[in-house]
C-alpha cells in the first residue's frame, strides 16, 4: 500500500485492558489514529484473549479464544491493529502455531466450529506508525516536537519474542520505539533494562515479584537520566506506572546493587538516590501529543504519576 | 523432595510424563545440552528453586514428579527470553506451559496456588462474561485467598481515576464462548485432545 494514495484502513482489536485499567491507551490510540487520518474500526463483540493465564493452564483453550476473535475481525476489513503487547502476541502465536501444525489446527476448528483466520494480517501498531504510515511521513505530520524530552522506550518482554512470531523488530537489539521518538522529536536514552521483563501478570498473585522486577527498570531509567519511560504495553504501564509509590516504599534506599558494589562509587554516585517520580506514557500519547491533540484529549487524568509537571516543565502543555 | 538423593532406574523414571510434556509443548527435551543460557537470561530464575536448565535436566531423567512438587513452573512468566535463546531450539516457554497444564490436571501436588488461584478466576471471568472484569477478578481473588485486605489501598484509587469499572456487561455472543468451552472439555473426554 502507497500513502498518500490511499487511505489506511484497519480493523482493531483493542482487548480487555484498554476497555478497563489502560483505557488511556485506546483513548490515545483513537486519538493519535484520527490525527493521522488513519482508519479504525473496532471488531464487533471481540473476547478476551486469554492473555497469559490461559496458555498458562491450557494452550487448546488459549488457541481456540484467539482463533475465534481472529474469525470475528475477518467480518472488519482491512489488516489488524493491535495495541497491546500480550493481545498482539497472543494472535500471532496463534497464527504462527496452527500454520506449522495440522493436527491442533484441526482440533482448534473443531472447539470454535469454523476455520480459523490464519492469514489476516496482524499488526502491531508501533509497526503501522514506523512501517505502514512511515517514519518519514510520521515526522512531516508532527505539529509539536516533543523537544527535550528525554524518553527511556521500555520493549518489555512480548513485542519481539520469540523471533519468529511477532516479526517485529530485532529480538535482542529493536529500535523501532526509539526510531519512532527520533521522529516526534523527542530525545530516546540508551539504558539497560529496556527488555527486562517487569514481572507481568504476577501483579495479582505476586506483587513482590513485581515491585523487585519493576523497581530495577526504573533505577536503570534514571540513572540513564531518563524523564519518563514510554511503553506500548497496558502490563508494563500498570506494573510501572500504579505500583510506583508502592515501589518507592519498598526500595526507598539509594541502589546497593551488586552492580553499584562492584563498580564501587563512581556509579553509586551516578546511581540516583533522588527517587525521582518518572511518569510513564503510552507511545500513542507521545505521538498524539506531538501531532497537536490536546492533552485532554489523551487520557492523562487516568495516569496514577501524573504527567503534568513534566510536560509543563519541557512546554509540551 | 528437594533434598532427597535422585536414584534413577525403571521405578523412579516417569518416561510416559516426560511423553506428555513433549506432545503438549511441541518440543524435544532431549536436544537440551545443558548449556545453561536459557537460566543466565531467565528473570523469575532467582525465585526458583529449580531454573529452567534443570527442569530440562530433571525432565530428560524421567523426574516429572520433583518438578511438579516444586514452584519453579509458577514463578514462570511466560516472558519467552529462553526460548528466544536457546541454541538447540528447546521451547521451554511452551514447555513451562506443558508443565502447568499437567499440574492443573492433576491439581497438582503445586504449593503455588495463589498464581493457580489467579488463572483460574482469570478462565472463569472470560467464561462468565467474554472479557475480563478486573474489579471482580481482584475482589475475587481477594476473598479466595483470604487476603481481604490486600491492594485495598488501591482500589478507590484506580476506581476514582476511571481504571476500574464499577459494571461490567456481559459480551452478547456469550453463548459461543461457552460453547467453546463445551467442544474443547468433549474433546477431551473423547481422547481427541490432550
Ligand atoms: S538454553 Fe537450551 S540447550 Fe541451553 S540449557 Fe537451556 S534448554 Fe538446554
Ligand atoms: S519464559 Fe519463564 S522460564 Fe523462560 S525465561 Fe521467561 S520466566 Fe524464565
Amino acid at each position: 500500500m502507497t500513502p498518500g494514495k490511499k487511505r489506511l484502513n484497519y480493523s482493531y482489536y483493542p482487548g480487555c485492558s484498554l476497555h478497563a485499567s489502560g483505557r488511556e491507551y485506546d483513548i490515545s490510540t483513537r486519538a493519535l489514529f484520527k490525527a493521522l487520518n488513519v482508519g479504525l474500526k473496532e471488531v464487533p463483540d471481540w473476547f478476551c484473549c486469554g492473555a497469559t493465564p490461559a496458555h498458562n493452564v491450557d494452550e487448546l483453550l488459549s488457541l481456540s479464544l484467539c482463533a475465534k476473535n481472529l474469525s470475528l475481525a475477518e467480518q472488519v476489513e482491512g489488516d489488524l491493529a493491535v495495541a497491546c503487547a500480550a493481545c498482539f502476541s497472543r494472535l500471532k502465536t496463534t497464527q504462527h502455531h496452527l500454520k506449522e501444525d495440522e493436527e491442533r489446527r484441526k482440533q482448534v476448528e473443531t472447539a470454535i466450529a469454523g476455520p480459523a483466520a490464519l492469514d489476516k494480517p496482524v499488526k502491531h501498531i508501533l509497526e503501522i506508525l514506523a512501517r505502514e504510515f512511515g517514519l518519514s511521513k510520521l515526522e512531516e505530520s508532527v505539529k509539536k516536537p516533543l523537544l527535550g524530552l528525554k524518553v527511556a522506550s521500555y520493549y518489555g518482554c512480548l513485542l519481539t519474542r520469540p523471533p519468529e512470531v511477532p516479526e517485529l523488530d530485532d529480538c535482542e537489539d529493536p529500535s523501532i520505539m526509539e526510531d519512532i521518538l527520533r521522529a516526534l522529536g523527542a530525545e530516546p536514552v540508551q539504558w539497560s533494562h529496556r527488555m527486562e521483563c517487569c514481572g507481568a501478570n504476577f501483579t495479582l498473585s505476586r506483587p513482590g515479584v513485581v515491585l523487585k522486577l519493576s523497581n530495577a527498570i526504573l533505577e536503570s531509567a534514571r540513572r540513564a537520566g531518563a524523564d519518563c519511560i514510554m511503553v506500548a504495553c497496558p502490563l508494563c504501564h500498570g506494573n510501572l506506572d500504579i505500583r510506583q509509590k508502592e515501589i518507592k516504599d519498598a526500595y526507598g534506599a539509594p541502589d546497593s546493587t551488586l552492580f553499584g558494589n562492584i563498580f564501587g562509587s563512581e556509579l553509586q554516585q551516578g546511581a540516583s538516590s533522588d527517587q525521582r517520580d518518572l511518569p510513564v506514557f503510552y507511545i500513542t500519547q507521545l505521538a498524539a501529543l506531538a501531532m497537536g491533540v490536546p492533552s485532554g484529549n489523551l487520557g492523562f487524568e487516568s495516569v496514577i504519576t501524573d504527567p503534568k509537571p513534566l510536560l509543563r516543565e519541557k512546554q509540551l502543555l | 523432595m528437594k533434598n532427597k538423593l535422585m536414584h534413577l532406574s525403571n521405578e523412579t523414571m516417569n518416561v510416559g510424563f516426560v511423553k506428555k510434556v513433549e506432545a503438549l509443548s511441541g518440543s524435544s527435551v532431549r536436544r537440551c545440552f545443558q548449556c545453561g543460557k536459557c537460566s543466565a537470561g531467565c528473570p523469575m530464575s532467582a525465585f526458583m528453586e529449580h531454573p529452567p536448565n534443570r527442569i530440562v535436566r530433571l525432565l530428560q531423567l524421567g523426574q516429572g514428579q520433583r518438578v511438579l512438587a516444586g514452584r519453579s513452573i509458577w514463578y514462570c512468566a511466560s516472558c519467552e527470553t529462553c526460548t528466544t535463546r536457546c541454541p538447540n531450539k528447546v521451547d521451554l516457554a511452551a514447555i513451562m506451559d506443558a508443565l502447568r497444564k499437567l499440574s492443573w490436571d492433576a491439581d497438582g501436588p503445586s504449593k503455588e496456588s495463589y498464581v493457580q488461584l489467579a488463572n483460574r478466576l482469570f478462565i472463569e471471568n472470560i467464561r462468565t462474561y467474554g472479557r475480563q472484569y478486573e474489579l471482580r477478578l481482584g475482589a475475587a481473588f481477594n476473598m479466595k485467598s483470604g487476603q481481604f485486605l490486600k491492594d485495598l489501598m488501591l482500589g478507590p484509587k484506580l476506581i476514582s481515576k476511571g481504571k476500574l469499572k464499577m459494571f461490567h456487561s456481559k459480551n452478547k455472543n456469550i453463548g459461543e464462548i461457552e460453547a467453546i468451552f463445551k467442544r474443547i472439555e468433549e474433546m477431551r473426554k473423547k481422547g481427541e485432545a490432550l
